[in-house]
């Protein structure tokens, strides 16, 4: 799992976002590495390049399964966490992998805290942005605590313990 | 019991040392207070009135004397010596300083115990039949099956942050006592018409501001299917459950708005698990599994079915034995066996209250007459599962000497009750006193035997952790312009057979203005004593007399008790 600090590794992130998020739609010229708004996103996925890698940030209130269809062309995907508290990117997480076989990025972006790590890892997130207090190093720690792994199944391990001893 | 393996041993002792950890950087000022408080709470821990309050996970209610001694042993020497027993049969501490708890999981973990998910919004301890594995009316064993949901249940990733808290019932025999439709997710195991295995799924019932009855959801869910069933459950709720209020969040109101559409939800995701997901048929329960839970769940070693000899009672036993008989013995699957509650709810101590020398001699009694096994029961007393009959007089004698021995259950002082505003942060009321009062007041056993068996359920908030809308009579603390009034209903059902079976259970109806803290006790007395005066026959018992009459006559009353109160409800 890479944790991304938004403070130190931002200029080695290639991806960006495309201003007027909240505002009217912005055109778009496609280039490599947008992070696009589901708007955004909608507007041009027709015409999209495929020699353009490109990504969606999805608010956790959206039927993944809206995003089915799109997986092909999306190099990443960027769930949220409004608030760290907040599950519901965790189930949408595990639906891209589990039940859609996406295999782009899928990151975790908003209100993101070391302790979340363990959780992210085994939903199905590869890169956590984390919140801009949060320590990369305290985030890798953060793993190390259940090393023999868990009893259900979960995106990194496909069968629960009872199925692994079988 | 169930025996934990290495894995599970292992497994406790890591999520103690991540505990650890996270206590270190909250210590140390690298982890807020605001960032640690739902961690710590998945471990047990609340901040409280007076201290941290540590919650310990009582796996559906089974606890070994090795356990139960630990547990004495921490509240002598990191508590005031006292715990608490819950409704959803756990333990509360309420006096250990937060520093220490790293060390107190540590000594949890060294006895297969520990607090996780006993709080937070994520899913709860699982809780079950306290007679579960001995009951006669038992269709099917719950707890193998509860492991396997335990096993599920622990830190599984996707359901750690669900928009409010998920609270598991599990009932296996024709009574149900585990009040399985007041919780989020009730399942009745059976057997279908070929006599396999399988769940009858309730959802959506809960207590707090919004009383609701669970939902029959499918009728038999096969027992392999079980774990994928309420995964799909589990997940419609994280997916689509509320979070903009949280007095809203609870499965009872997705499922109450949604309705069809969301059983529908929940069938369809039940399908594409199995259908669509990388290895979701990984998540059927094998035989082989079930096979190495049930293992655990044989009779413990020494125990097999007897010709029954006398329970070694002199000829004149006394009254108080016979009492004790007929309340706090209860009937068993195997000949020659019975099993017998320890009552914790006496004179002098708070319902559910147990101070750690009466811990150490309850685990004596259970090595002693029940092969070193106990339950904590859901109204708050600890059990004894494998007693034999011919050893009832002498386990009597012992648990009397203990404080045991109230030949009180299912009357009117074996009540419920939270711990109230005495310790909990959120109570409006507290809880204690009017329990203290009624034990008082009813201390004479030929009165409460009169008044027979009836639900008694404190709450000192709407949060409900005293049950009271499932009481026959339900007291709710409440706050008004910072004092303490109570709110009592009638007619709460908690859906066991006495209460009128599954189909029954339904909340309370409120008899008028809250009451003053003074005037409690009083009018709980005039609502059992208009009790005695209307019902037909002796044997009618205090719900089927409020069932025929309504609620009326006891409100007119109660309100005959009020003094302070008395402009208000006039």
């Amino acid at each position: 799992m890479k944790f991304v600090d938004p403070r130190h590794d931002c200029p080695r992130d290639p991806w960006h976002t495309v201003g007027g998020e909240d505002g009217p739609l912005v055109t778009i010229t496609p280039a490599s590495h947008l992070l696009l708004t589901l708007p955004q996103w909608h507007s041009v996925r027709a015409t999209w390049p495929v020699t353009k890698p490109v990504a969606v940030s999805v608010p956790n209130d959206t039927d993944i399964e809206e995003l089915a269809a799109d997986l092909p062309q999306l190099a990443m995907v960027a769930l949220q966490f409004p608030k760290w508290t907040d599950g519901r990117a965790y189930s949408q997480a595990r639906l891209l992998r589990s039940r859609y076989r996406y295999r782009g990025e899928v990151r975790a972006t908003g209100d993101v805290l070391v302790d979340m790590a363990p959780l992210l890892a085994r939903t199905g997130f590869d890169v956590a942005v984390l919140r801009h207090d949060q320590s990369p190093e305290a985030a890798a720690n953060t793993l190390a605590f259940f090393g023999q792994g868990h009893y259900q199944a979960d995106v990194a391990e496909h069968r629960p313990l009872y199925a692994r001893n079988a | 019991m169930y025996q934990y393996t290495e894995f599970d041993r292992r497994f406790v002792h890591q999520r103690a040392a991540q505990f650890r950890d996270q206590l270190t950087r909250n210590l140390a000022g690298a982890l807020s207070d605001d960032d640690f408080r739902p961690l710590r709470l998945q471990n047990g821990w609340y901040i409280q009135r007076h201290a941290p309050m540590l919650r310990v996970a009582v796996p559906y209610g089974e606890l070994s004397s090795r356990q139960l001694r630990q547990l004495a042993k921490i509240a002598r020497e990191d508590d005031r010596g006292y715990g608490h027993f819950t409704t959803r049969q756990n333990l509360q501490f309420n006096w250990i300083p937060l520093v220490k708890s790293a060390d107190v999981m540590d000594k949890l973990a060294a006895v297969d115990m520990h607090g996780i998910q006993t709080s937070g919004n994520c899913i709860r301890n699982i809780t079950s039949d306290a007679l579960a594995g001995v009951a006669p009316d038992e269709r099917v064993d719950p707890r193998p099956y509860c492991e396997i949901l335990r096993q599920w249940s622990t830190l599984h990733p996707e359901f750690a942050f669900l928009p409010r808290k998920f609270k598991i019932a599990v009932s296996g025999a024709v009574e149900d006592r585990a009040a399985t439709a007041w919780h989020d997710i009730g399942l009745h195991l059976l057997r279908n018409e070929a006599g396999e295995v399988g769940f009858k799924v309730l959802v959506g019932g809960g207590m707090g501001r919004t009383p609701v009855i669970g939902t029959t959801i499918r009728d038999f869910v096969p027992w392999q299917q079980i774990l994928v069933f309420i995964e799909a459950i589990v997940r419609v709720y994280n997916r689509y459950g509320r979070r903009d209020n949280m007095y809203k969040a609870r499965i009872k109101i997705l499922v109450k708005a949604e309705g069809q559409k969301f059983i529908d939800a929940v069938e369809k995701e039940y399908r594409d698990i199995l259908n669509l997901d990388t290895d979701g048929d990984a998540q059927i329960v094998t035989q082989a599994e079930l096979d190495r839970v049930s293992a655990c769940f044989t009779l413990p070693e020494g125990v097999a079915a007897r010709a029954s000899t006398g329970d070694g009672a002199p000829a004149e036993a006394p009254v108080a034995y016979r009492k004790w008989l007929e309340r706090n013995v209860h009937g068993h699957k195997l000949a020659g066996y019975k099993a017998v509650t320890l009552s914790l709810k006496r004179a002098g101590q708070a319902p559910g209250d147990i101070t750690d020398r009466q811990m150490e001699l309850a685990a004596d009694l259970s090595d002693r007459y029940s092969a070193g096994e106990l339950r904590v029961t859901h109204d708050q007393n600890l059990l004894l599962p494998w007693v034999r009959e011919s050893e009832l007089y002498a386990l009597w004698q012992a648990a009397r000497d203990a404080s045991f021995a109230t030949p009180n259950i299912g009357l009117l002082t074996d009540m419920i009750a939270c711990p109230g505003g005495d310790f909990c942060g959120l109570a409006n009321a507290r809880s204690i006193p009017i329990a203290e009062q009624l034990t008082e007041r009813y201390a004479d056993l030929d009165e409460l035997y009169d008044i027979g068996d009836i639900d008694l359920h404190i709450s000192g908030c709407i949060n409900s952790c005293g049950h009271h809308h499932s009481g026959h009579i339900g007291v709710l603390g409440v706050d008004k312009d910072g004092s303490e009034w109570y709110q009592l209903t009638l007619g709460g059902s908690d859906g066991s057979t006495l209460s009128g079976g599954l189909a029954a259970a339904v909340p309370g109806k409120v008899i008028g203005p809250s009451f003053a803290a003074d005037e409690v006790a009083d009018a709980i007395e005039a609502v059992i004593e208009t009790y005695r005066s209307q019902r037909v026959a002796a044997n009618e018992r205090f719900i089927d007399t409020v069932r025929r009459v309504g609620i009326d006559p006891f409100k007119t009353a109660a309100n005959k008790v009020r003094r302070s109160t008395a402009r208000e409800a006039a």
